[in-house]
This record gives C-alpha cells, structure tokens and sequence, in this order.
C-alpha cells in the first residue's frame, strides 16, 4: 500500500547563503516530514549559491530520502549549475529545465510499491539471477 | 638600417573580450597576454620572438595602468615599457622617434596576437613588397600583426585605427605556422592546450617527468595525487594528496590544488588556490573566479575555502601551507609527506596502489 503525497513546488529564495538557506529549511522541513515527500525545488531566482546553500540542498536530499521521498531541481541558472558541477553535488540531483517538467518526471514515474522493508536486489533481479550471473 | 617592434596591449582587448561571459566582464584582471600560460606569459613569448630575431628595440605600450604590468619584460634587454593614454598616439609617436633613430622598419602587434611566423621572413616580404604597412594574414583572417616603413607610416598618416580596419590584400602575408588570437578565455584554454599537444614550435618549460608530464621547478606533487599526460604543472605549486590532474590541464605557478580535487581540461592561472574535493573541469580558474568554458558563464567564489587568490601571501610567504586559514581538517593533510616529485625512474614506495606516484605517461 503505497501513499502519495502531492508533488510540492518550492520557490527558492534569490539567495541560498548561511542566513537565507536557514529560514528556508525552516519553512521546507515540515514538507519534508510527511510520507514519501516529493518536492521541486524551483531556482529560477537563485542568483548566488555558497556551500551554506549547498549543505542546505544536501540536507533536505537526505531528509526526502530517509522517508522514501525525492527533490528535484528545476530552472537553474547556468552559474548556479556551474557551482553544483564545482562542488560535485550536480550529480546527486535529477535537474530539469523548468517546475513542470520536474513535476511531470515524479507523476511518469508509476511508484513500484517496493517498501524498504523488501532487499535491494528483489526490485530488479531475484537473488537467484545475481547468483547466476556472478 | 635597424629594426624595430612594438607591442601594444591593453584595451583593445579588454573591450573585445568583454560580453563574452555574462555576469562579470573583469573577470581576468589583465589582458589575456600578461596571464602565464605553461609558465610564460603570452607576452613575453612575443618579445622574446623579437628578441631572437634581432630586433634592435622592443617597446611595449601599455594603454591602462594595471599593477605588475611591466615585471614581465624587466628581465629582457632592449625591452623600453611605456603607460600610454592612447594607443593609436603612442604607436605614432614611437615609430616617429625609431624613425629619427635610424630605424627604418618596425613590426606592430597587439598584445592579443601570438603568431609563430619566421618574423625575418616577414620583414624581407614587406621590404620587397615596397609598402608603408604589410600585414599578417593566416586562414581565418587578418590578423593585428603588421610591418611599417617608420618614415612612410607617418608621411601617409597610417594610424593604428586606420590599420585594423584594413581588409586583407594580395600584399598580405600569409603565415602558415600556429596562430592563436587570445580574444576570448576559450583562447587562453586552447592555447595552453596545443602547447601540451606539441602544436606549438614552444615547448612546456620544467623537467618532463615522464613523457607529457612537465613539472616546473619547486613544485610539490603528493605521491598520492595522480597526474595524467599531458600535463603542466607551474613553478612552486602544491598538488595535494588524492587529486587528479587530466585533460590537457595547466596549473600554474603557485597555485595550489587541495586534498581530493579533480582538475580537467582546465586551466589554473597563477597564485590560485582551489580547495577540497571539487571538480574543475572545462574551466578557467582565477584567484575567486571560475570562467565556465562549457557553460559560458562566470562564477565568483565568495567562500574561500572553495576558491581564492593567494596573490599577496604568497609573495609574502606567510601562508605558504595552504590551507592554514581554511578549514581545520586540511592541516591534517598538509602533515602528510609531501615529496618534490623525483623522476619517473625512481621506484615508488612498496606499499601497494595507494602509495605509488601515480603519474601516467
């Protein structure tokens, strides 16, 4: 039985610094509390990033998936991708182009309802076709 | 009968290349030509072409006061450095004053063009050619390089606008050999490139460690970090532990390249600092400034534990370990052993994989 939430967009602010990245936590952690929380975060007006704003977008990563959940980045500004790409965190998140298509990617994706409580390799492959193929 | 050559640089260039990133026109704080690239500068690459071609005098017009602007050419002789307000005046007023020292022809170049043409052959072209100005032409184009006749320049009001917007002609000359332009950072990327490529008549300066390795003088290689050919890296410079050097990457001299860090196709212009575990890759690294070549954008660090200038430590040599004013845990490495790099013969430490000097040829 799996639960949707709805697929919340989050503006985030035209500053990701120590003090900006804060008060956005605050205001995105009670998301991020519900059950598979499934958030985009749009950043269309970030104009500057530093590792504060990077540590924030981390931390919120870990909290979605500790409850099954994702975030997704949309509308990055080429600098602002520039810097993920620097501090190799680009990598970690699915980015998009715009909010929608972000939106979109989480509704395309029909929710296997494989719960944490099955093993890793049961979503793909049984136990016995890793045995084999090893 | 004397021959003369004059190098311009300054805002020419800086107009040219500003735009081309958006979000900071400044980002490199001197033109393209004063940068160190495989630890020469452009321009000093240029004088001493003159130089080997017996040139009489170089004279460099700056037309923009920038600091250190003239350490660079202190070292050659026969090098006059000269702060002009207007470049077009200034280039008119010296070739009037070779003119009255008995030097007839003079070359003409903007600090922006490098050109490995036989300059000789160059001069003989436009001596036979009978004209007051010949200029350089390769398969893109006309290039701001010229040869005048000092005494007709001025009789026929040749300026240096005048000049530049001249289109190519028969009496052109044609240089077949390597020519980069250095109007844009992609260009100053490029350039370090072919020089590591060989495409160049110049070779990398330093000890060739291992074949495409160039490792300058007083620089420090960690046994742990990895460096793949071809490769420069720059005059007193620190490559930390569990880094990576690819890709045709240049880091300059003293820079310093942190604990974990991956630089590709990148180029480190000199006194920067790049910090832990990052990727640089298709960029131009500068003090704070991150020129994207990929992306076409420009970033400036603010944290300086991620990026920054070590302009002034260094020089003053109070932070030579980097990192001492930077996050705590980096002292932890700097106490590593750190070795000069010894030449590719010397057998690495027994200790397996990890303890190997992991240069690649």
């Amino acid at each position: 039985m799996s639960s949707k939430s709805p697929v919340i967009v989050m503006e985030a602010p035209e500053k990701l610094n120590h003090s900006e990245a804060q008060a956005f936590l605050a205001e995105l952690q009670p998301l991020l509390q519900s059950d598979r929380p499934r958030v985009v975060l749009d950043c269309s007006q970030v104009q500057h990033m530093d590792s504060a704003g990077i540590e924030m977008l981390l931390s919120c990563m870990a909290e979605a998936m500790k409850r099954d959940g994702d975030i997704k980045l949309a509308s990055l500004s080429p600098a602002s991708a520039a810097i993920l790409e620097l501090m190799r965190v680009d990598r970690l998140f699915e980015v998009f182009d715009t909010a929608e298509e972000a939106t979109r990617s989480f509704q395309a994706v029909a929710s296997p309802d494989v719960s944490q409580s099955l093993p890793w390799y049961s979503a793909g492959y049984g136990l016995a076709d890793l045995k084999s193929a090893s | 009968m004397g021959l003369g050559a004059i190098v311009v640089m300054g805002e020419a260039q800086d107009g040219e290349r500003a735009g081309v990133f958006p979000g900071d026109a400044s980002v490199l704080s001197q033109p393209f030509a004063c940068f160190d690239v495989l630890g020469r500068s452009t321009a000093q690459r240029i004088i001493e072409r003159f130089v080997r071609a017996d040139v009489d005098v170089v004279t460099v017009l700056q037309t923009a006061v920038r600091q250190d602007m003239k350490a660079p050419f202190t070292a050659f002789e026969n090098v006059e450095f000269r702060v002009m307000r207007d470049a077009g005046e200034g280039v008119l007023q010296k070739l009037r004053h070779y003119s009255r020292n008995g030097i007839e022809h003079s070359f003409l170049i903007l600090g922006n063009v490098y050109a490995e043409t036989d300059l000789l052959d160059f001069y003989y072209f436009h001596r036979e050619a009978r004209q007051a100005a010949t200029r350089a032409v390769d398969r893109e184009g006309v290039l701001d390089l010229w040869v005048l006749d000092c005494e007709k320049a001025q009789t026929q009001a040749i300026d240096l606008q005048h000049l530049r917007e001249a289109k190519s002609s028969d009496s052109s000359y044609f240089i077949r050999e390597y020519v980069n332009r250095l109007s844009d950072p992609r260009d100053l990327r490029r350039f370090a490139s072919d020089l590591l490529r060989g495409r160049c008549a110049t070779r990398p300066p330093g000890r060739e460690v291992k074949r495409g390795i160039w490792i300058d003088d007083g620089a420090e290689v960690h046994r742990r970090a990895r460096i793949v050919a071809p490769a420069y890296i720059g005059r007193g410079s620190k490559v930390m532990e569990d880094t990576l050097v690819t890709r045709l990457s240049n880091v300059e001299k003293d820079c310093c390249v942190n604990y974990g860090t991956v630089i590709e196709d990148s180029s480190i212009l000199q006194n920067t600092d790049i910090g832990i575990c990052l990727d640089v890759c298709h960029a131009v690294a500068n003090g704070n400034k991150l020129l994207k070549l990929d992306r076409n954008v420009v970033i400036e660090i603010t944290d300086p534990s991620v990026m920054r200038s070590n302009g002034d430590t260094w020089k003053q040599g109070k932070d030579r370990k980097w990192g001492r004013n930077l996050l705590p845990f980096r002292r932890k490495h700097e106490r590593q052993p750190t070795t000069d790099l010894q030449p590719a013969t010397s057998a690495p430490k027994q200790r397996g994989l990890q303890a190997a000097n992991l240069l690649q040829g």
